[in-house]
């Protein structure tokens, strides 16, 4: 985001991709979950989806 | 608003304002249109347009009262907003963002607003609106600028990763812009709202309910009824500041729209 407040527009940007990646990943692995009858899915998305997260905003504003 | 009279009976129980007092009865007949929030819409599109068209009608060189109050608002969100976000093609946008700020700060305020006391926000539809409208604008402003194609593409694969790792990361950026950030922008508006005039009722209310009590109980009122009052200030900051962040964002997203590599 080429913004010239990039402080705030990073702050939200990072909080919108930190809560879509658990709802996203978190919610895949909940329907997995309740399809296979496991219990552990739900936080290996959870997982995976704040790993996807936390690797965008690197993308986007760590580098 | 539960009317005040509600607990005049003695040493009846206090019910506490719930979200139920926020759904109010149609003033006229059975029409879900004619209820209080409707009207306060309506009543904030008028106070605005007069307002503004008042302060801009004679407008001088060494301007009135009015016409610096109006000049006041318009350069707070121009230069705040407009320019210092959207660089130069600020101009485009103002009359959506100007629009937009005074729009939701009018309905805001009115929640402290005395005999009218009801932010027109804590009714979640009309945020969940002015978050499609946002959502429009800001989708629309960069398919514009940078075509269908190079824009979905830029949303959908940032560049400079390894290819397997698109499948991880797509559907995060898919629900970011379609979901989150509509959803996001419209509830951070109309929880504050909901939140603010709850505690206002709840502390307007409850000391209204504990001056009928016994006499220890009339003792404390005065300090509820205190802090209540102390609240509404506190909740005007609250409603300015959250006309100010919708427009920022809407700003930011905008400003992402129009940003060609992103």
């Amino acid at each position: 985001m080429a913004t010239q407040n990039p402080r705030e527009g990073a702050l939200y940007s990072i909080l919108g991709y930190m809560l879509s990646g658990l709802i996203f990943w978190g919610g895949v692995g909940y329907f997995a979950d309740r399809f296979f009858n496991t219990s552990f899915l739900t936080l290996v998305g959870l997982l995976v989806g704040m790993g996807g997260a936390l690797y965008l905003v690197w993308l986007r504003f760590g580098r | 608003m539960r009317a005040l009279s509600a607990f005049s009976a003695k040493g009846e129980e206090f019910i506490p304002p719930s979200s139920k007092d926020f759904v109010l009865p149609p003033i006229f007949g059975d029409n879900a249109f004619t209820t209080k929030p409707i009207f306060l819409i309506g009543l904030s599109v008028i106070l605005i347009s007069v307002f503004f068209v008042l302060s801009a009608r004679k407008a001088a060189i060494v301007p009135s009262k009015f016409q610096f109050a109006g000049e006041l608002v318009y350069g707070f969100v121009r230069k705040d907003l407009g320019e210092e976000i959207l660089g130069h093609e600020f101009k485009r946008f103002m009359p959506y963002l100007f629009s937009l700020f005074t729009f939701i700060l009018v309905n805001n305020i009115f929640g402290i607003v005395p005999f009218i006391q009801f932010p027109t926000f804590s009714r979640i539809s009309f945020a969940y609106v002015l978050g499609i409208i946002t959502f429009i604008v800001f989708h629309y402003v960069g398919v514009r600028k940078q075509g269908t194609v190079k824009y979905v593409k830029d949303i959908l694969f940032m560049p400079g990763v390894p290819k397997p790792v698109y499948i991880l990361l797509t559907p995060i950026e898919i629900a970011t812009y379609l979901i989150v950030r509509p959803l996001t922008i419209s509830l951070r508006l109309f929880a504050n709202m909901f939140a603010g005039h709850l505690l206002l009722m709840i502390f307007i209310l409850g000391g209204e309910h504990l001056l009928q009590g016994a006499i220890g109980l009339k003792l404390v009122s005065p300090f509820a009824f205190a802090f209540g009052i102390a609240l509404t200030f506190f909740e005007f900051l609250v409603q300015c500041l959250q006309a100010y962040i919708f427009t920022l964002l809407t700003a930011l997203y905008i400003a992402g729209g129009l940003a060609d590599e992103h």
